[in-house]
């Protein structure tokens, strides 16, 4: 259930967009303060890696960092891993005074013919949260698939009205189940709803874009589908999720714009090896900063300096020149136009008419950026491009009339897509 | 408050900090006006230069509403033919010699650039003053054109009155109408080995007639040595290539002799089928 539907911004202007802080900061953990001005380190472990757990402890008392986040990706209902961070941590807080949380991402696993809703795979990661919310996690995570089928079909068709259906109104629909969901179970056990990414369908498009030559997917498609992920990864704000936000979720910068809610960030997809092309970008305006083990903490007290010495402005502009003209996702990931495609999102009411507003948008962004011989793109991105926003200008009106056109369409070339499982 | 792209401002080469490997491998996609030989060619005159681009993008409406823009501000309708209109087109022949434009791309230009002439001279209250007539048809028995519509358009183009007779045009209406007419040279297509026998019975015709008018001769089954068989005509290869055949037998008094033998010199290119 939508419990707020943001129509203004509230992160006030662009400039201040900036790491550390958040409009709406978040206390988590053992006095964990995410977005109050300092930018917390994360490192992600495996849900069966307990033995890390303590490599990390070590390395936190060592090298003398004031704050960790452990990150148990697809943690499990009996995770080994939490039960080793939620032990080790409060004893390093105990101890040391160090500053400490847990995020638990819970995977899902659900197959939409099998059932998005109620199905076994759900029924199991709705026990998998309330267990891990109940046995030590500060902030419950996910990466729900709501959408994916289409956005698949999409990505291999290069088709940007799929993209906007997939990602941006199936993925919002399912979203909205789900977020309801999660933040009921964090409410009912003190722990914090953090956000959502939408790995599964912006993140496929950009990986399958993937290096610069290969133009397999246009980079520009997979900008325009970015700006959409955005629609769908507020909702889960809008559902009650409060931040600290998913780190994959690199449309997480237009989050903040608009909700003021801390975000996560990484540098690249380090267990995947993909490419992104916006590392030192996510970390302009980021909250927590995910990095290996082996550098753990050397960004976030980079950032933090920065903070103090009052240079911070200096360094979030160095971070995000540094890939804005790099990609077109660059382009629309940058703080500044970060910010004007989720005014361009809050501007509109539905997830269909939001998607293309941000898409919309987007495209402009990246449009402009050519204009002013800052970005260059190949034949093939501009031809993806301008097709992109063709589709995108000839849209219905009406949102009826869409679902109705994709019902008819992604229904039956969408083998495995259910439009059932969205109540359509 | 400071703007990221005031930093921006401060780069001196972006190109140290990432390259578009991707751009440097297949080249950036360049709008039509930012090819370096089109930036050449546009007029620098705003108002001109707007015209110029309509054409360039084939948009008719456009075209029709900057040209008539120009001419209520009190522009020179040949001047605007000359310097705008023709310069957009102009632009288009070089993207499409580059293989950079096709087909669709000039008809929707020379339809353009076409209508811009018309609101031009109909504010002149006369045709514009053109550097001689040629004529162009497809001979008798071929229905296809669009060779001949590309020939027509190019003329046009470059200050050519180019006088149209259509398709499947018996040789008897050509010496009628060049009679008429009197074109500088006249231009006979065929795309089946079936009508460029015409080539012939058509230069037969004009001799009778006493009509010593070259005749270019081309078309997709066409070639040179079929062509050179008969005399007063020579072979053509590519439409684009007509305004500068035309220019040497108006400006420089080229026989059709002359023309079999310096083609590629007038053109002033390679061209294949007279290279060897």
């Amino acid at each position: 259930m939508v419990l707020k539907s943001f129509t203004q911004m509230e992160t006030e202007s662009f400039d201040d967009l900036i790491f550390g802080h958040a409009k709406n900061p978040v206390e988590v953990g053992w006095e964990q303060k995410i977005g109050y001005g300092n930018v917390v380190p994360n490192v992600k472990i495996a849900d069966d890696d307990d033995k890390a757990v303590k490599a990390i402890c070590s390395r936190v008392e060592a090298i003398g960092l004031p704050a960790i986040q452990i990150e148990i990706e697809n943690a499990t209902k009996d995770s080994a891993a939490l039960a080793a961070a939620n032990e080790q941590l409060e004893a390093l807080h105990e101890n040391i005074g160090t500053k400490a949380s847990i995020m638990v991402s819970v995977a899902d696993d659900r197959v939409e013919k099998e059932g998005l809703r109620e199905s076994d795979a759900d029924v199991a990661i709705t026990e998998t949260l309330e267990s891990n919310a109940q046995n030590g996690a500060s902030i419950l995570s996910m990466e729900t698939i709501g959408g994916a089928e289409v956005c698949n079909f999409a990505i291999k068709k290069a088709d940007p009205r799929a993209l906007l259906y997939g990602v941006g109104v199936l993925g919002s629909i399912d979203m909205e189940y789900m977020w309801t969901k999660i933040s009921d179970i964090a409410g009912k056990n003190n722990v914090a709803p953090g956000g959502d990414s939408a790995t599964a369908q912006a993140n496929s498009v950009m990986y399958k874009a993937s290096g610069l030559t290969e133009e397999k997917t246009a980079h520009t498609l997979a900008a325009v589908g970015r700006a959409m992920a955005a629609v769908r990864s507020l909702v889960a704000i809008e559902c009650g999720a409060t931040g600290p936000t998913k780190d994959a979720a690199y449309e997480n910068p237009i989050i903040k714009a608009i909700t003021g809610v801390p975000i996560s960030a990484q540098p690249r997809n380090a267990d995947s090896g993909n490419s992104v092309l916006t590392s030192n970008l996510s970390a302009s305006v980021c909250d927590v900063w995910t990095e290996d083990l082996d550098n753990l903490g050397n960004g976030a007290s980079l950032m933090n300096a920065a903070t103090q010495i009052g240079t911070n402005k200096e360094l979030r502009a160095s971070y995000a020149m540094a890939d804005k003209y790099r990609d077109p996702q660059g382009v629309i990931l940058a703080y500044d136009n970060a910010y004007k495609i989720g005014e361009a999102i809050i501007a509109e009411d539905s997830a269909y008419t939001r998607s293309a507003a941000a898409a919309s948008k987007a495209i402009e962004l990246i449009n402009e950026a050519i204009d002013d011989k800052k970005l260059y793109i190949t034949k093939f991105e501009r031809d993806s491009l301008d097709s992109a926003q063709k589709t995108i200008e000839q849209l219905p009106d009406k949102e009826k009339k869409f679902l109705k056109t994709c019902l008819k369409r992604y229904g039956k070339k969408v083998k495995t897509h259910d439009p059932a499982q969205y109540e359509l | 408050m400071v703007s990221l792209d005031e930093y921006y401002e401060n780069i001196e080469d972006y190109e140290n900090i990432a390259v578009r490997y991707n751009v440097v491998m297949y080249g950036p996609a360049l709008k039509p006006e930012e090819d370096p030989e089109v930036a050449e060619i546009l007029p620098e005159d705003p108002m001109k230069r707007e015209i110029a681009l309509a054409v360039l993008h084939g948009d008719m409406n456009l075209t029709n509403e900057k040209t008539q823009e120009g001419l209520d501000a009190g522009g020179d309708p040949v001047d605007l033919i000359n310097n705008a209109l023709m310069k957009g087109m102009d632009s288009v022949s070089a993207l499409y010699t580059k293989g950079i434009y096709f087909l669709p791309d000039l008809m929707l230009s020379g339809d353009a650039m076409m209508s811009g002439v018309n609101l031009c001279e109909s504010s002149m209250g006369h045709k514009a003053d053109s550097k001689a007539s040629v004529m162009s048809f497809a001979v008798e028995g071929d229905p296809h054109d669009i060779g001949k519509n590309l020939v027509v358009m190019f003329l046009n183009a470059n200050g050519y009155d180019a006088v149209d007779l259509g398709r499947d045009v018996p040789a008897a209406d050509v010496v009628e109408k060049a009679k008429e007419v009197n074109p500088a040279v006249m231009t006979a297509t065929a795309l089946m080995t079936t009508t460029m026998t015409q080539f012939e019975v058509i230069v037969a015709a004009l001799q009778e007639a006493g009509l010593d008018i070259p005749v270019g001769c081309g078309g997709g089954a066409v070639r040179r040595d079929f062509v050179e068989e008969t005399p007063q005509t020579f072979y053509g290869v590519a439409a684009y290539h007509m305004p500068k055949i035309a220019d040497a037998i108006v400006d420089d008094g080229k026989t059709w002799e002359d023309i079999r033998n310096e083609y590629q010199d007038i053109v002033g290119e390679y061209v294949k089928g007279y290279a060897e």
